[in-house]
Order: structure tokens, then sequence, then C-alpha cells
């Protein structure tokens, strides 16, 4: 189809080769408003086509969902999720069953939820991408095969879509062009929640389908079930991580620190997203330096998935979003520990604290809190010193969804930024109004086919011109200046990282990204050389 | 006789099945929490949109919460259609139009049956005053959403049948309502139809009263049936899930729900082959 505007939700089915190609994209600030900035788009290989559903837009995020050989396994595939579907509305989803009908009963289609939506922005309002587009198209489903008024009035309540295989594929591409991020949600008049919407049609293709990208089920929860950990980190493999970072704290700051593991009566478990260990090792080693320069009575746990906070399970899968998350508080337990505190890590936060908070109760339950309330607690009661012209460069700060929007903390954050960075400023906007970084909802661990350029070039190209916004004039004036941008969020913090490069713009401009904790360690006054070296990106 | 029973039906549905929605709603299972901030109860946090998680060891902290805020939102929410105006000013002028005009249009009803009981000049003032601009603002933000939803092609696309049907509807009733109750004696008649149905008594119409009271009693049986029932759902999205940010602590209310809820154990089970695993 030609233009974007011209497509309809009934379209779904249509078959055509591609349902809507993504033509333009937002301009960019100076000076990536110039051509050869970035990277061209690219089709996607013919041998992709013929193997999995490139039909929708081009890009393949359901690298499990491959097209059917024969007319039954075609029958089969829509049949399993016309079942899916309706018990998606019985009790097998009562999690989710208040929210979910709600917003299948409400929407008045006033679009209001559309430009809240970075996706939609950035592509200059590519129809498949408005909220309410993929609401509708599932809205229609469900009315044709599940209401008395679908059934007998067909049309007329919009009852009007064509079901196949290509249709079922496409909603299910569809799912994955959303972050979850829930900002269209904070806009509408009526309360709905299109997010939330997206995550249940996730929710029948794993859960009934058995389809879900590989990056967030085979190599994630269940690898993370299996070894305890989606990185494939073992307790072995652990133990030498942390080795490791005992030498390299002590190669960068000269001290001598035994992390503690495992440590029974400790006041708190600290658990970090795993791939921080292999990505970023500074940041664990920064919040161990922190704790123990601040003399608090920690530990990291090495039993089964009690070293990886991840949780990727909420995103597409109850069932196993609630086995990650009592495993880890299983592992707090072993250690007679009742608080966990999670590191930088957005969608753990989440899933720690909030998505989890009703899966048990009891003595089964942990208590679970973030690590930045307690981190401003140790600037603002002084247990540590600061000297912040350490930190005298361009400073912004990302607002991950999950820890802000999601859970309402804002201000710890930006209260420790303000009292160590002095060149601190924010983006436009932030707080609960923020933009996704564009890796939520799993986009920044899913690599496969060409699902990466739909990151980098869409979801995360809100983050990016907000990024370029908030070092502004600086960005071009003075390319000898760093320029940090703090994502206090591993899964943003990746995001962040392919984006730069992307847009190579860490090489042209000079602007890094890390966590919060390293920017506290590199201000710290006991430390005499730079925590930061900004060498290694 | 028949035009009196049909027209109490229809309150009586409208009514009924009203409260059966809210019912239905009330009665759904706990479910996860899926609140977003801003969370307007949260006292002294709410304005940047913050949250008791903004504590070490929150769970150790009193709880500060502000139902004094959450009904100042609740009431900017009901009486200005806040949350359009904030996000989509063009859209709220017609909708708020309309929706200000309803509220009219029910106080005028009230103002009605008032005025049955105490026929002073006060209450002819406001029956004239509440039902003018109930039916003015009414009428032109409904034709103002109509004339939207038909001229944009972004609402048109999405816009089916029956949504363009309950706009009609209600526009209908409206106009008709106009014509009918647009005697010499502004707001006579139906002062005298509240009378008489009050009384019990069989109706005595000309047709475009007729029409309008079989109109009116449609729509009263159709709205509670259709999405047009948001006066209902509106309170659980927001109330219920939006701004439900209740910690399940150890002998709370969510968790003797939740301890109810796992005395029934879902019947339905998910098909995938990891579903069954252990």
């Amino acid at each position: 189809m030609s233009h974007s505007s011209e497509i309809q939700p009934k379209d779904i089915a249509k078959p055509v080769d591609k349902l809507g190609e993504v033509y333009s994209l937002m301009v960019l600030s100076a000076p990536y408003d110039k051509e050869g900035m970035e990277p061209d788009l690219k089709e996607p290989k013919d041998s992709w086509k013929t193997k999995f559903c490139a039909s929708l837009d081009g890009f393949i995020a359901l690298d499990t969902l491959v097209r059917p050989s024969t007319s039954e396994e075609e029958d089969e595939f829509v049949q399993k999720f016309i079942n899916g579907l309706a018990k998606l509305f019985a009790d097998s989803n009562n999690n989710f069953l208040q929210p979910l009908q709600l917003t299948m009963d409400y929407c008045a289609k006033c679009n209001t939820c559309s430009e809240a939506c970075h996706v939609f922005e950035a592509t200059n309002r590519h129809e498949l991408y408005r909220p309410i587009f993929r609401s509708e198209v599932f809205r229609k489903i469900y009315k044709k095969y599940f209401t008395p008024g679908g059934k007998l009035l067909g049309k007329f309540v919009g009852a009007d879509i064509d079901i196949n295989w290509e249709s079922i594929a496409r909603l299910g591409e569809l799912a994955y062009r959303c972050n979850l991020c829930r900002r269209c949600a904070q806009t509408c008049p009526l309360g709905l929640d299109n997010g939330t919407l997206t995550h249940e049609i996730r929710k029948i293709f794993s859960q009934e389908m058995g389809i879900a990208p590989t990056a967030l089920h085979t190599k994630g929860t269940e690898l993370q079930l299996k070894t305890g950990s989606s990185t494939g980190m073992n307790k072995l493999a652990f133990l030498d991580t942390i080795e490791f970072l005992e030498e390299e704290i002590e190669e960068k700051t000269g001290r001598k620190i035994k992390i503690p593991i495992d440590k029974k009566g400790a006041d708190f478990l600290l658990t970090h997203n795993a791939g921080e260990y292999l990505a970023w090792p500074e940041n664990p080693a920064a919040f161990a330096i922190l704790f123990e320069e601040a003399g608090l009575n920690w530990t990291l746990s090495s039993s089964m998935i009690g070293y990886d906070n991840v949780n990727y399970g909420i995103w597409y899968d109850d069932t196993m979003a609630r086995k990650v998350a009592l495993q880890q508080f299983e592992a707090a337990k072993e250690l007679g520990i009742q608080r966990i505190v999670i590191g930088e890590c957005g969608h753990a936060h989440k899933a720690g604290i909030v998505s989890s908070d009703r899966m048990t109760y009891g003595e089964d339950k942990v208590r679970v809190e973030s690590c930045l309330p307690l981190l401003w607690e140790l600037v603002e009661t002084k247990r540590l010193t600061f000297n912040p012209e350490k930190n005298n460069f361009p400073v912004t700060l990302h607002d991950p969804c999950n820890i802000v929007r999601h859970m309402g903390i804002v201000q710890p954050q930006r209260n420790i930024l303000k009292a160590i960075c002095p060149q601190f400023r924010e983006m436009t906007p932030h707080g609960v109004d923020n933009y996704c970084c564009g890796g939520g909802s799993g986009f920044a661990v899913m690599q496969s086919l060409n699902f990466p350029d739909f990151r980098n070039k869409i979801s995360t190209r809100m983050k990016f011109q907000q990024i370029l916004n908030a070092f502004d004039e600086e960005l071009v004036t003075n390319t000898d200046i760093v320029k940090y941008v703090c994502a206090p969020c591993s899964n943003c913090k990746g995001a962040i990282r392919d984006m730069l490069e992307y847009y190579q713009a860490t090489d042209r401009f000079n602007i890094h990204y890390g966590g919060l904790v390293e920017l506290m360690v590199n201000a710290l006054t006991t430390l005499e050389q730079p925590y930061l070296t900004f060498t290694d990106e | 006789m028949l035009l009196t029973i049909y027209l109490f039906i229809s309150v009586l549905f409208f009514i009924v099945f009203s409260a059966y929605k809210a019912w239905k709603y009330a009665s759904m299972p706990i479910h996860s929490r899926l609140e977003l901030y801003p969370v307007p109860k949260e006292a002294g946090r709410a304005s940047y949109g913050g949250s008791y998680y903004e504590e070490v060891e929150w769970w150790n902290k009193p709880r500060q919460v502000s139902h004094g805020n959450e009904i100042k939102d609740m009431l900017q929410e009901m009486l200005f259609i806040k949350k359009l105006f904030e996000n989509h000013q063009r859209l709220w002028w017609p909708s708020y139009s309309f929706h200000i005009g309803i509220y009219f249009l029910f106080l005028w009803t009230i103002c009605l049956l008032i005025g049955t009981a105490w026929p002073e000049q006060a209450i002819t003032y406001l029956i004239n005053i509440t039902g003018v601009a109930g039916f003015v603002l009414a009428s032109i933000g409904n034709i103002a959403l109509l004339i939207r939803r038909i001229t944009d092609h972004d609402m048109r696309k999405y816009t089916t049948p029956q949504e363009y049907f309950n706009l009609f509807l209600i526009l209908a009733v409206l106009l008709s309502g106009i014509y009918a109750w647009s005697g010499n004696v502004l707001f006579f008649l139906p002062r005298e139809i509240i009378h008489q149905l009050l009384t019990f008594q069989a109706l005595q119409v000309d047709p475009a009263v007729l029409i309008h009271l079989i109109l009116l009693s449609f729509m009263f049986i159709y709205i509670p049936l259709s999405k047009m029932n948001h006066y209902v759902g509106k309170f659980f999205t927001f109330h219920k899930v939006l701004w439900e940010n209740e910690p399940n602590l150890p002998g709370s209310k969510v968790e003797k729900e939740l301890m109810e809820a796992a005395a029934h154990p879902p019947a339905t089970k998910w098909s995938a082959p990891h579903m069954n695993q252990d």
C-alpha cells in the first residue's frame, strides 16, 4: 500500500507483500538533519520474507513465527489464536481481566493517545503505529468471535475483519512495535490502556501458541530458569565475574574490596541485571565501592537466579514472570534476608516490586525496594562526600518508564544529580512524562534478523532527539567536552549504547552514556583517580 | 397508559442495567498492579508524580494518602474532562459542550421533579436556565462532534456505523426535545408531563411530544447496553486500575483478597508447551 494514512485496521488481512512501508521519519535536530548522518533502512532478505512474517512493515520481531507449509497448519494457527483470545477473557487471565475488559469496552477513538506515542511520532504518524490501530484490529476480532453485537450486527459494530494466517501473524508482529511504555494510557480521557492491550496480545502468542521472540523466551526466561541467568551465566561464572570485579576495582581505584556474597545476616540483598556484569561491570563495581565506603551491611547472592534480577516474563508471559519472580524471592529467603534492593535496572524494578507484588503473599513474599532512595539517603545524610567539580561536564538524565511512570520514583535520582553534577540539565519532557528509550519491553535485547533496524531507526528516535536537544549548542560547538547521558537502567543503557553507535554520536560529538552510580563514584572526594575515563565505548 | 409504562420501564432499565454493569466490573477478581503516575492520592508527591517508593524501606514508613487530592482530581475529570483538555484541546471544546449540556439536562430533570412539589418562581427560573443551557450546549456539542468525526480523516477511519448511530440518536432526542418543549410558555409541557407521570396518569400528548418521548425512552434503554455507559467504566479505569497502588503487605486488604483468589484456582488452562512444565 502506498500511503500509510490510507491503511485501516480491517486491511490487516490484505494480501499484499507489505501492509505499510516506512517511507519518512521525523527529522532530527541539527546536525542530524543533514543527508548521510544516519544509515538508511534496509529491505528484509527474500529468505526472511518466505520464512517469517515480514508483511506488516518489513521488520521481523517474532523469529519463532514461521509461515505454515499446509492449509491445515494455517487453520490450526488461526484456531489457536482464537482459543487464546477466549482464554484471555476467562478465569485463566484473572490477573488482567478487569483492566483488559475496560480497555476493550470503552475506546471512543478520539485519537488523543496518538501524539503521546514516540513510535507514531518518529515515523511521521505512520498509521500502523497509531496506538489504537493495533487495539482496533484486536477489538474487531474479539467482537467478531465473542460479542453478541459482533455476531449479530457485524460491520455495524465494527466487526468487519477477515481472519487468516497473515492477519493474525501481522497482529503478532504489531504487538512488538510498541515499547509498552504506556505513555498513551496517561493521556486517555477514559483511562484506557493500549499498552496493556498490546501486552495481552503478546500473552496469547506466548501462553497459547508458544510463540515469542527467542531473545525473550528461549534465550531469556527459559535460559534464566535453567542456568540462573538470562545471560547464561551459571554460579561458577558469576563467582569468577565477582573476582574479576574485585581486581578491576583495585586496579582502577587502588582499593582492595571483598564483595560480600551469600552473607547471612546482611541487612539487604542487592541484585543486578546480570547483563551489567558482562556489558558494564563498572556499574556493579561502583555499587560495591559506594556501599563499602558507606559501611552498609549488604550482600550479593550466588544462588539460582539470585544474581540476576531480570524478568523478561513481564513483557510477554505471566507464567514465566511468576516463576522467575518467586525464584528471586527464594534467593533472599535462603540467606534469611527479608529485604531486596534492586540495582539500576528499570524492568527489574517493576517486575520485582510492582508486577510481582500480588503474585504471592505471606511467608513466600520478600520486601523489595529500589536502590535510588537508598543512594539518595547516602548523599543527603553525607554518609558519603562528593566533589561535584569532578563531574563538571554536561549531564542529562533519562527516566526509565518502569521506574518513573510505572512506579513514581522521580526525585531521588534527580536530587543526586543536582548534588553531584553542576551541569545537570533535564530532557524535555521528563519525569513521568518522559519518552521511552526505545528499548523497552524487550526491544533492547532483541537482536535477531532486521529488528535492530526498527529499534535504532524508529523506536529510539525520539529519545535520540531528546538527547540532542538536551546538549543543544554544546553538541557541535564543543566536541572536546564529554556529554553524559545518565540512564539508571540496564535495558535503557543497551538501547542508548546501540543508538549512539548507530548515529556515531560518541565518535562525532563525544556523547557518552552510563549509570548513576558511576557518576557518584567519579565524584567521591576520597577517590584520587577519575572513575569515568570515557575510553572504551 | 402504555407510554407511561414504557417511560417508567426505560428509566428503570437505565438504572438497573447501569448498576449491573458496575457490579460486573466491581466483582471482577483482584488484578496485577498497573498503576500509572501521577497517582493523585500520593500526598505531597502527586504534583510531580512521585510515590511511596521514593522512601527507603517504604514498608516501614507511614503511608501518606490524600483522599482530598483524589476527589479533587476526580471532580476535575468529571466536571471539566481535564485529561482531554490537557491532551486534545481541539476535541475538548465540542466534547465539553456536549457533556456539560447533558449535566444541565440532568439538573433540569431534577428541577422539574422539584417543581411538581414546590411550584415557586425560583424553580421556574432554574428550570428555564438549566433546560435552555442543557439543550443548546448538548446539541451544539453533539453536532460539532459529528462534524469533527465526519471531517477528520483519522477519526472517520476508526468510527463504526454504530458510533455514528450513537451520536445521531442523541441528536434526535435533543432536537425533538427542543421542538416538543418550545411552546409559548417555556417548559410548561414537560412540567405537566412529569406531574402526570408521577401521579401515574395516562399521558395525553401531541405527536411531536410522543416522538420525543419514544426516542428518549429508547435512548435510556440503549445507553447502558452500548459503550456510552462509560460513566460506569471510567470510575473503574481510574480508581481501580490507574490510581490503584495499594501494596500487598501482611494483614492488608490486598493480602486477604489474594488469599481468597488463591482458594479458587482457574479452571481454564493455557496450552503452549511451556505452560504445563514445572
